[in-house]
């Protein structure tokens, strides 16, 4: 149990609280990079998802684009964006937007299907019924099916948040700070504490978002009865 | 039945297994036999105080750790003992680290290996390598000549594969560098690419700091000698990179090589490590010690970049690799 104690160190002494390489700037790092690929990754795909559930067309290649995204290693999206990214902006373009464009690659698969299941899964009869009431599609959309498939889309978004916060750590290997750093130079330093303290630093931040995107389920579509 | 199946299974499974161990047994004891036995087990001393008779020098068994440097290496002092008639059992190249290799040579089941001085005197004394090669040569050679009945390391070859501290040739004239005592100066005007244990190392940080008085403030840590560094250096996040000085990296890019002028840096040429007892057994001891330093003497950190390039850009196979070189130095015959 060495490492619990080293860890417990690691967390107790103050000069890794504090600075440019501290705690609360690597949390910082870490929040930052998750969210803006979170964002992106939501507004690029979940709008894609929904309309393709609404209209119950081009789901196959949706999909197939989804699966083949799982597909690819992030280690190796960085790796292929890295050389690209870093000819535009040698600083931003080697830390930041290689992790960032793998964190949105990583994201939109359980989002899109997620997005594209839940639509789809609404019994059609009430979509009929709402069409016979004279709404139109995107009413149909906004005030039947969404909140309907609520639960399903944003258990979607709630398990990418999770990935990504996990794999944001890869970021570390070619120079991002984040929660990793303290991965790569806890290996790299022989550091036990700093290891396991950055493990439970990730592990708390998915929780938390974890924790935080479940109450958002339970305020947006609570449970109905009967 | 499910049960009697797995049994089944598992018995066969352990025949294989038995089959495989005295297969591998049995084809070591044949490449050993063609010279005098050299058997790990039995005592050394009386079987190499009777092979000193017999005329026909022994098979030499040669090893090395597993990346490809090592192994090109390796290779080129197995055909150059071959060019000269000698018999070599190539079981040894690619072992692994240096917790199999050193191991392996101790006992003798290698006999020959060529190894880094300067890392390999670390591994058996952690701290007493130097930036001078000489240094490093003479302290293992006193750790080995006990080691294994006894290990001789032949004179090392002027090729180092170390770390190298690169800028990108324009950086160099832009601030006129050509060692690392140049950089003192401008450390704050660089964007440095330094090793991910930098901070802990000893010959890192603590060595840049005493000895040229660098503290780099704008630092990107990144693994050393690695792609991720040359692409930073290449993409220019960093204008000056730690890493190794054989990567072929430098050569493909026309990087620099900062000269580590307080020899901070341990001193990893290249040299070979021979058994005592294989060397007892050649007839002519000399004449095999001069194949294997004319090899050494005749490499250099340049040419090991190039075969390095050959290597990872070329995809050309090991052996053609050693080959062409041994060609080109007129010692293939």
């Amino acid at each position: 149990m060495g490492f619990v104690s080293a860890a417990v160190a690691w967390f107790a002494d103050a000069a890794n609280w504090s600075g440019p390489g501290g705690i609360p700037q690597r949390l910082l790092e870490h929040v930052l990079v998750s969210g803006l690929a979170m964002i992106i990754a939501l507004a690029i795909v979940l709008p894609l998802g929904l309309w393709i559930g609404h209209r119950r067309r081009g789901a196959a290649v949706a999909v197939g684009l989804a699966g083949l995204g799982r597909a690819v290693p992030t280690l190796a999206a960085i790796a292929i964006v890295l050389p690209i990214t870093a000819a535009y902006d040698p600083q931003l373009g080697f830390k930041l937007y290689p992790v960032v464009l793998a964190m949105i690659l990583l994201a939109a698969p359980p989002i899109l299907v997620n997005a594209y299941t839940g639509i789809v899964e609404v019994d059609p009869d009430l979509v009929e019924a709402a069409r016979g009431m004279g709404m139109t599609g995107p009413q149909v959309l906004g005030r039947v099916e969404l909140p309907l498939a609520l639960p399903v889309v944003i258990g979607g978004i709630r398990s990418a948040t999770v990935q990504v916060i996990a794999t944001a750590t890869l970021g570390s290997i070619f120079g991002f700070g984040g929660l990793g750093r303290f991965l790569i130079d806890g290996i790299a330093n022989h550091d036990t504490g700093q290891i396991f303290g950055g493990v439970v630093l990730v592990a708390a931040l998915a929780l938390v978002a974890e924790a935080g995107l479940a109450g958002l389920q339970r305020v947006l579509a609570p449970a109905r009865g009967g | 039945m499910r049960i009697r199946r797995m049994l089944a299974l598992g018995a066969s499974t352990l025949v294989l297994f038995s089959a495989c161990a005295t297969g591998g047994g049995s084809s070591t004891s044949p490449s050993s036999s063609a010279g005098s036995p050299v058997a790990s087990s039995s005592g050394s001393q009386t079987s190499s105080a009777s092979a000193t008779a017999t005329a026909a020098p022994p098979t030499v068994k040669i090893g090395s750790a597993g990346f490809y440097e090592v192994k090109i290496v390796a290779e080129i002092y197995a055909e150059a003992l071959e060019a000269k008639g000698y018999k070599v059992d190539r079981v040894g190249i690619g072992l692994g680290t240096r917790d199999v290799t050193n191991p392996a040579l101790e006992s003798g089941q290698i006999d020959l290996e060529p190894e880094y001085i300067g890392s390999e005197l670390a591994a058996y004394d952690p701290g007493k390598q130097t930036g001078d090669p000489q240094e490093n040569l003479t302290n293992l050679q006193a750790v080995l000549a006990t080691k294994g009945g006894g290990i001789t390391v032949l004179p090392f070859s002027p090729a180092a594969d170390q770390n190298a501290f690169v800028v990108r040739p324009e950086t160099a004239s832009q601030f006129n560098l050509k060692t690392l005592s140049d950089t003192t100066a401008v450390q704050d005007q660089l964007k440095w690419g330094l090793a991910t244990d930098c901070k802990t190392n000893p010959v890192c940080a603590a060595a840049l700091k005493s000895a040229y008085g660098l503290q780099p403030k704008n630092v990107t840590y990144l693994s050393a000698c690695d792609t991720p560094m040359a692409q930073a250096l290449l993409s220019k996040t960093i204008d000056v990179g730690e890493l190794c000085s054989t990567q072929p990296d430098i050569s493909k890019n026309g990087w620099t090589v900062l000269q580590d002028d307080k020899q901070t840096q341990p001193a990893d040429n290249i040299a070979p490590l021979v058994r005592n007892d294989l060397l007892a057994k050649m007839p002519d001891q000399d004449a095999f010690e001069a194949v294997l330093n004319a090899v050494s003497a005749k490499l250099t950190t340049a040419a090991l970049t190039q075969l390095n390039a050959a290597f990872t850009f070329d995809n050309k196979d090991v052996n053609d690799i050693a080959a062409g070189w041994l060609k080109d130095n007129g010692l293939d015959h």
